[in-house]
């Protein structure tokens, strides 16, 4: 449809203006003085034009060039047209003949010649009218529109008056209307916006553009004020078309004239403008910085990079406030330098940094030397090498708290205008939440991590502690084991050493979380392989603490009770490597056994040797042996005190004769009542040892 | 539960830690770098005054683990002080005062330091 139609538009000019022709070249030779004829002409020519400009309109309008290429294309309209007219000045043809006041075409050739030069000649006027039109739309004001709609009505007025069929006295009209034509051409000759949008070098394309373009609408208004070919054959071809181009032709010289001056004028701007421009798009850049905050080192880099786009800076780096310090002292780390080396930003900070960064800090806002060499605050500065003439400082405020500073300099004075000034710091504003952004992200990430790794850690801690109790016949066993929220170290196991020796051992390896585990796991594999080669407690201990002495790392250590039963002559050996004293309880009296002992990994073998004790109890038939960690002594109830070791030994002195399984049940539970409702904050395990005596073995 | 705080101080070639509130997993890096300040600057006579030190778990008493041998090596000791009985008790079931000398008051401790220097 819509290509029907702009068929249209093209095949029914073409016919009209052949039926034109024709009737022009049998009323030449016939001279047909029929008012129908006159007003059919007129009729199809203007027809012919209105669908030749609405041809060019819609065509137009899928293009959007630049400005600059806009009028390059008009001037190669007016060139050509010119050209044209040039041309025709070569044909002895081409010229008309003035009969009683009226020109008559010399010939029916005369006729084709001026026909096609006046149809070219107003699809130039339409072509320039459209040209100019999208030139004073840009960016238009509320008046615009409408003064444009005035010119046009104005050309068209005046055109339209010397439409055949109007009577001579309204077509003062047409004076009229013509005259306002000539003072709206002027009026919308102001409405150059379109040339601050050009870059430098459309500009000086512009200049040319422009002075050649006023200079042939000056040229095209000559020829149509003189007696030439090109003015007979408007007369003679259409009056109203003759106004229409002769008002254009004086539109157009004006408008031209005036982007001439206009665009000379803002060519010295032209490289600020362009600079605004494109701070504009690297701030319009921001939001790629925003979406950078996944890669830390390429934020921080992407934003010393626009620091020299968005200013115009000779180098600039980024430093940050360092975390994950204690209190006092908040160093300054560069994570980000551009055409600065890391010697040179420590010579600056030497010269003139830190007191500038206290400035800064005092007064939260951006700091700007414009002249190095003159401000009293930058004098060492001076005499330093470095090739700074200017710089600015810019504060990074998270919630009016500092993050980091932003520095830009250059190497010369006065280099930084108010408008670098707040250019830099909004992008500093942008800054600081990326980076707080980003920061959180990496933070989450750890969390999640953490989170991870000490759910592994809790299952492999599950794990390494015995699934089952082992059973005597003397011998009751009963444990319980609870970790607490975060992985803790506290770790019990047993070993059948032989038939009839058992060994159990209570221990807590220093530390939390997915270390912890790891020891234990390593305690495990010790205390499983080494106590079937040592049978007594202190061997083994002392053969454990050389082992780990070697595999743990310096703060780590681990403290443990190791006993071993043996279950058929009812002898406890026991030695206590730094762990809490177990609790024995015998015939109503209860006691901390608490011999001499070092923890594992704290020290060489010598002295651990020399320092270790090893006991021994004959265990009398109902003994109860109580291994514990200090989650259970150092359990705090609702006001924070501590249970203590003295506390524990009190409600474990309370047990009536019964099973291990319920004393330890009865302790568990005296142990969690006093705690309240708090939560345990360490892992609490327990081991409960009855000795049923010789006699329950059957005889 | 984060109370922790450290107080340094300097005298008579001695560099005096006073630790106070809780120390344990999540406040022991804050006494780890107060350690590492002091042997960064080769300060190895140090005493840990534990006056008003209410608790320490296994993990802050792995810090005077993580640095005592370095500052041995250095001619220096970490002396702590003032204990409450309680924390002493902590120190004591894991054998430390076999490994530290622990003295009741800090001026004994800063004392023993000059003395080491005289001889």
């Amino acid at each position: 449809m819509d290509r029907l139609k702009r068929i249209l538009y093209i095949f029914l000019p073409i016919v009209f203006f052949l039926f034109v022709f024709v009737l022009d070249v049998v009323n030449r030779s016939y001279r047909i003085e029929e008012e129908a004829v006159r007003y059919t002409r007129e009729f199809l020519i203007v027809t012919a034009f209105l669908l030749l400009y609405l041809f060019m309109e819609s065509t137009g309008k899928r293009y959007n060039r630049g400005s600059a290429k806009e009028i390059g294309r008009l001037l190669v309209g007016c060139i050509a047209v010119l050209g044209w007219i040039g041309v025709n000045t070569l044909f002895p043809a081409a010229r008309f003949v003035e009969q009683e006041g009226a020109f008559v075409p010399f010939s029916a050739t005369t006729i084709l010649f001026s026909e096609i030069l006046c149809i070219a000649v107003g699809i130039f006027s339409i072509r320039m009218v459209l040209s100019i039109r999208t030139l004073v739309m840009t960016k238009p004001k509320r008046g615009t529109k409408r003064m444009f709609a005035f010119l046009l009505i104005a050309v068209l007025l005046s055109s339209g008056a010397a439409l055949p069929f109007i009577p001579v006295d309204i077509a003062v009209v047409g004076s009229i209307a013509f005259g306002a034509g000539i003072v709206l051409s002027i009026l919308n000759s102001f409405k150059q916006n379109w040339i601050v949008y050009l870059s430098r070098r459309e500009k000086i394309y512009t200049i040319v553009y422009s002075l050649l373009l006023f200079l042939g609408f000056v040229g095209l208004n000559i020829v149509l004020n003189e007696r030439t070919f090109l003015r007979s054959s408007l007369e003679y071809f259409s009056v109203p078309l003759s106004r229409f181009v002769q008002l254009n032709a004086i539109f157009g010289g004006v408008y031209f004239g005036m982007s001439l001056f206009s665009t000379l004028f803002h060519l010295p701007t032209a490289e600020v403008y362009e600079r605004k421009q494109f701070e504009l798009s690297s701030l319009h850049n921001l939001s790629r910085l925003i979406n950078q905050v996944f890669d830390f080192h390429d934020l921080v880099n992407t934003v010393t990079q626009m620091t020299l786009e968005v200013v115009g800076a000779k180098s600039a780096w980024l430093e940050l406030v360092q975390e994950e310090k204690g209190e006092g002292e908040r160093p300054l780390h560069v994570v980000s330098r551009k055409n600065i080396s890391q010697e040179e930003i420590e010579i600056f900070n030497r010269a003139a940094g830190n007191a500038l960064r206290q400035v800064v800090l005092d007064s939260k806002k951006v700091l700007s030397i414009d002249n190095v060499a003159t401000d009293r605050r930058t004098k060492e500065l001076k005499r330093s090498d470095l090739p700074v003439g200017s710089l600015l400082t810019v504060p990074l405020l998270s919630h009016g708290e500092l993050i980091g500073f932003l520095h830009a300099t250059k190497d010369f004075a006065g280099g930084f205008d108010q408008d670098d000034i707040e250019v830099l710091t909004t992008f500093c504003d942008n800054v600081t939440i990326a980076i707080e952004n980003s920061k959180l992200i990496v933070r989450s990430i750890e969390r999640e991590r953490l989170q991870q790794e000490m759910m592994v850690a809790q299952q492999m801690q599950r794990r390494l502690l015995p699934q089952s109790l082992p059973v005597y016949e003397n011998v009751e066993i009963a444990a319980i084991s609870e970790p607490s929220l975060e992985v803790g170290g506290d770790y019990f196991d047993f070993v059948r050493i032989d038939d009839e020796k058992l060994g159990v051992v209570v221990g807590d390896v220093s530390g939390k979380g997915v270390s912890a585990a790891f020891y234990m796991a390593e305690v495990k594999g010790i205390f499983q392989s080494l106590s079937k080669v040592y049978p007594m407690p202190k061997e083994m201990l002392i053969h454990a603490n050389e082992t780990l002495l070697g595999s743990l790392e310096r703060k780590a250590f681990i403290s443990m009770v190791y006993g071993i039963i043996d279950t058929k002559r009812g002898i406890l050996y026991y030695s206590r490597a730094g762990h809490c004293p177990p609790i024995y309880l015998s015939d109503g009296t209860s006691e901390l056994l608490r011999p001499n002992g070092l923890g594992l990994g704290l020290t060489n073998g010598r002295l651990f040797e020399k320092s270790t004790e090893e006991r021994i109890i004959r265990l009398k038939t109902g003994d109860i042996c109580v291994f514990y960690t200090d989650g259970l002594a150092e359990a705090r109830n609702s006001s924070g005190v501590e249970l203590g070791y003295e506390g524990l030994l009190e409600i474990a002195k309370d047990v009536k004769p019964s099973s291990a399984h319920d004393i330890k049940q009865h302790i568990w539970s005296e142990v969690r009542n006093y705690m309240g409702g708090s939560t345990y904050t360490d892992d609490m395990t327990l081991v409960v040892i009855k000795w049923l005596g010789t006699s329950a073995r059957p005889a | 539960m984060s109370d922790f705080k450290i107080h340094e101080r300097e005298g008579a070639g001695v560099s005096v830690l006073e630790l106070k509130g809780y120390l344990d997993a999540h406040t022991a890096p804050e006494l780890e770098s107060a350690f590492q300040k002091l042997l960064s600057t080769k300060k190895y006579n140090i005493v840990v005054n534990c006056k008003d030190l209410s608790y320490i778990s296994s993990a802050g008493l792995g810090v005077f683990m993580a640095f005592i041998e370095d500052v041995r090596k250095n001619r220096g000791d970490i002396k702590l002080t003032n204990m409450s009985p309680k924390v002493y008790n902590v120190f004591d079931l894991l054998g430390f005062p076999i490994l530290y000398e622990i003295y009741k008051e800090e001026e004994e401790a800063v004392k023993r330091f000059n003395e080491v220097k005289h001889v």
